[in-house]
């Protein structure tokens, strides 16, 4: 650039500048995914990549893109690179520059000084002096030559601190020590996030169209942010619970017994999934007992709270009027909503209990998770039927037809894809749920043998004629098998540790609460299919 | 017919309280009913054609006379027809609450024929019409007043079965409003919660599937709404996958399909574009040869074309005129109709 002059400019003014913001870009993202693969600890900070010390590779890359910022915002004030500035860069961005500007001019006087009070004025100073050379110039040179500023002093500190090794940081307010290690990445990714979205902004030439630009690559960071958050935690449980699921598992090593003829053929096996928990014969201890009871404790609570949602839901809002007493109903479904579930637990413990098993069992936990999930099945599905159109009443009416035809054929349905779509909102949240589990639903810690809840059923010739013991006793649920193990500390069996059977658990948990969001997607999709026109 | 300009209708939405503006205007004789198309906001100005001073002098009388009671005589409202009347409506008050919608409504319909409901917006058409079918019972703090009667039973009489009436007075509203269902299951939807049809697992066990009924009774009601060939091969499909005029006609087939005696219409072609208008048009006409149709327009040129009979509705709720249509689109008696039908308020 130092050498272009105008002439050749005019014709090549477009590509230097994309070429110097693109490579701002590139550069900047290169250096947060190295950033976050030593937060990862995949990279050593202290170490080396490709033979450079990872340190030299962060703090250079964000001295390229804070260099390359400096260039296009110059370059841009001074005529060379054809941009559409603002008169001024905004007043947000001047705040944030100005506290960088006198959070590292603190920093640096306290590291350069040690210790003492000089660092007040000087962070004061750097600051409004930052926020001022943000917002007082064209926004060409505001929105760039501040910020670079700030991101090649970061560089430049990160590439002399050979990447934290060595040193820490412990803040007076807190009982934390920070090690340096950690403290670089953050650092980096903190300068490349500004690099982000002064490059962005320069690359779309400022202006409106910059600001737009700008602010998407902070959005895009913050969604990336978020989904790395949910990637990191799902992929974080897999790799520490794949190797006790997959313990003992083979393609091909169990067989199947062929119906009516003599015969077997290979089968899969995940004896992790299909075992015992506990028993004397059970060589790799499985989670089978605690995984058919969290399906039939979710069965239960879907079967006993989505017809009463739902039939609430339509009385409300096809036959009460609107008044008092709705208004009541809905302040108290809300309540019922945001109500902790270990006073739910606490409630079926004093009350259902003694009158339905005289002790802990699957009944009473189905019934304690139905209850929770009411609320939800009926805020969502009057909302839904308060969404049906009145054309459609209006229609069927006209038709002939009775109010509570209507509301079956044509106001239910319509009703429910949001209906479902609440159903698997609140089955998300009680399949997890341990605390009412632990008061009037679990069993031993390690149980022997499965709940058999359909070969229970039997006859009996007084009220209320049909029993099933199974139903009645206690069992084992995944997230209590997940407490139980956990705090008992010692795991019975040679074959896993206390920790690995509880990843292992955790895994299998996540696994079924995905399984069922995907069956509720699937008949939400169903539904709306039958609906609209697609 | 296709080529016919949509009358956009002059909505004045305050229409109903500020009588004395429409009326400003209301002078001057314009004899071209097809002047109704042209003057945008009737209230302020002429017909653009017309010289604005002949106004002059007239204005004044029109504002207190062309709106006031004593204009309006029962004279006007009687209409002789042949032949029995199929609805006959006498002295009919509607009220919303403390506000009267309809006042003193008499009006008889004679059976297989159009009959058109005109009037400025809020004059109460739509009200008259929901109170042949009861639709009025389901609004809150509506309530009629005077005798409706359908072949002479009464319709608001003790007893009455609400289903049965609508079964008999079908409905066809201005929105299209298809449910969200194939096209079969709309056609058949009535029929079905009637029990007239018996379709599904249960029937087929107990070997009393209608379903070959319910394809005849799909067919007959598609081609009677002119439907048929558009949609004979994807009865399965989403209703709300059709055009909007079609929706409309598969209202129309779906009120059909109920076997109903009168149809009521309320601006049913008013959200469509000119080509589904017309068919709509045609289609009215030649249900007419069947069944009694009332319908409710917007369009001064639509009520003049298909209707036989017009009844004029004035802001107020009161009707003003009722008569051949020829007779009121050529030579109305009251002044206040001329003015409507010449466009000048409303
Ligand atoms: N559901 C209702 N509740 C209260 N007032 C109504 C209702 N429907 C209509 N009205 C009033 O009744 C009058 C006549 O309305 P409407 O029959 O819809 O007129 P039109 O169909 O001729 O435009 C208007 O003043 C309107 O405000
Ligand atoms: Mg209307």
């Amino acid at each position: 650039m130092g050498t272009a002059t105008k002439t050749t400019l005019a014709t090549g003014e477009s590509v230097v500048g994309a070429v110097t913001s693109r490579t701002v870009l590139g550069v900047t993202a290169a250096t947060v995914v190295l950033a976050v693969a030593c937060l990862m600890q995949w990279v050593a900070p202290g170490g080396a990549v490709v033979g450079i010390p990872v340190a030299t590779l962060l703090g250079g890359g964000l001295a390229v893109a804070g260099c390359g910022i400096a260039v296009l915002g110059a370059g841009s004030r001074l005529g060379y690179i054809e941009t559409t500035p603002s008169r001024a860069t905004s007043l947000a961005a001047g705040c944030v520059v100005g506290m960088l500007w006198a959070v590292s001019g603190g920093v640096a006087t306290t590291v350069a000084v040690g210790g003492g009070d000089a660092w007040l004025p000087v962070a004061v100073v750097g600051g409004v002096a930052g926020a001022l050379a943000t917002v007082l110039p064209r926004e060409d040179a505001g929105a760039t030559l501040p910020a670079a500023a700030v991101i090649v002093g970061w560089g430049g500190a990160i590439a002399a601190s050979g990447g934290g090794g060595g040193w820490t940081w412990a803040p007076a307010w807190s009982s934390a020590v920070f090690p340096g290690t950690e403290i670089v990445p953050v650092v980096a990714v903190g300068g490349a996030l500004l690099a982000a979205w002064s490059g962005a902004s320069a690359h779309a030439g400022f202006g409106a169209e910059g600001r737009q630009a700008g602010a998407y690559a902070l959005v895009g960071a913050v969604v990336v942010g978020t989904l790395s958050v949910l990637v990191l935690l799902v992929g974080f449980v897999v790799l520490k619970g794949i190797t006790p699921v997959l313990t003992g598992a083979s393609l091909t090593g169990g067989t199947l017994g062929l119906p009516f003829v003599d015969a077997a053929v290979p089968w899969p096996t995940l004896p992790f999934v299909t075992n015992q928990t506990g028993g004397l014969y059970v060589t790799i201890p499985g989670v089978f007992p605690a995984l058919v009871g969290t399906l039939w404790l979710v069965f239960g609570a879907v079967v006993a709270a989505v017809p009463l949602g739902i039939g609430a839901a339509v009385f409300l809002t096809e036959y009460a009027e609107r008044g008092r007493f709705t208004q009541l109903v809905e302040v108290a479904t809300n309540g019922l909503w945001s109500t902790p579930s270990i006073v739910f637990g606490l409630f079926g413990l004093a009350f259902l209990v003694p009158r339905l098993s005289g002790g802990n069992s699957i009944l009473v936990g189905q019934l304690v998770l139905g209850c929770m999930l009411l609320p939800l099945v009926l805020l969502t599905c009057r909302e839904a039927l308060l969404a049906v159109p009145d054309a459609h009443r209006d229609a069927s009416a006209a038709l002939g037809v009775t109010k509570w035809q209507t509301i079956r054929s044509v106001v239910v349905p319509a009703a429910m894809p949001g209906t479902i779509t609440g159903v698997i909102l609140g089955v998300g949240r009680i399949a997890g749920e341990t605390a009412p589990l632990l008061l009037v639903f679990g069993g031993a810690p390690y149980p022997s043998n499965t709940p058999d809840v359909l070969g229970s059923f039997s006859l009996m010739a007084q009220p209320p004629f049909v029993t099933n013991d199974a139903l009645l006793a206690p069992a084992s649920a995944l997230p209590y098998q997940l407490y139980t193990t956990i705090t008992a500390g010692v795991f019975p069996k040679d074959e896993f540790t206390t920790a690995a059977f509880g990843w292992g658990t955790a895994l299998v948990l996540l696994a079924v609460v995905i399984g069922l969001y995907a069956v509720g997607i699937a008949s939400r999709r169903y539904f709306r299919r039958k609906l609209h026109h697609e | 017919m296709s080529d016919t300009p949509q009358s956009e209708p002059r909505r004045s939405d305050d229409r109903s309280g500020a009588d004395d503006a429409t009326a400003a205007a209301a002078a001057g004789s314009t004899d071209a009913a097809a002047a109704a198309v042209s003057s945008k906001t009737g209230g302020i100005a002429g017909p653009p054609g017309g010289p604005g001073g002949v106004d002059g002098d007239e204005p004044a009388v029109a504002r207190t006379v062309g709106e006031s009671d004593e204009q309006l005589q029962d004279a006007w409202t009687d209409y002789e027809f042949d032949g029995d009347a199929k609805v006959s409506v006498s002295d009919l008050d509607t009220y919303y609450g403390e506000e009267r919608a309809l006042e003193s409504v008499s009006l008889d319909i004679p059976a297989e024929s159009v009959t058109a409901l005109i009037g400025p917006s809020g004059c109460g058409k739509s009200t008259f019409l929901r109170c042949l079918n009861r639709m009025n019972d389901r609004i809150r703090g509506a309530r009629v007043e005077g005798r409706v009667a359908l072949d002479d039973r009464d319709v608001y009489g003790d007893g009455v079965n609400l289903v049965e009436l609508r079964r008999q007075v079908g409905m066809v509203f201005q929105e299209p409003n298809p449910f969200p269902k194939s096209i079969r299951d709309n056609i058949s939807y009535g029929p079905r919660k009637h029990g007239d049809l018996e379709t599904g697992l249960l029937a087929r066990l107990l070997g009393r599937d209608d379903r070959d009924a319910e394809r005849d009774l799909v067919e007959r009601a598609l081609r009677r709404a002119a439907l048929w060939d558009e949609v004979s091969d994807r009865l399965g499909d989403n209703a709300l996958g059709l055009s909007g005029g079609q929706q409309q006609r598969l209202c129309i087939a779906r009120c059909l399909a109920v076997d109903p005696d009168v149809i009521l219409m309320d601006e049913p072609a008013s959200a469509l574009d000119p080509v589904a208008t017309a068919k709509i048009e045609d289609l009215i006409e030649e249900l007419a040869e069947e069944y009694t149709v009332v319908v409710v327009t917007h369009n001064m040129q639509q009520a003049a074309r298909i209707s036989d009979q017009t009844a004029v509705f004035l802001t107020g709720g009161r009707l003003a005129e009722y008569d051949a249509t020829d007779a009121i689109f050529q030579n109305p008696q009251s002044q206040r109709v001329e003015d409507y039908v010449a466009g000048k308020f409303g």
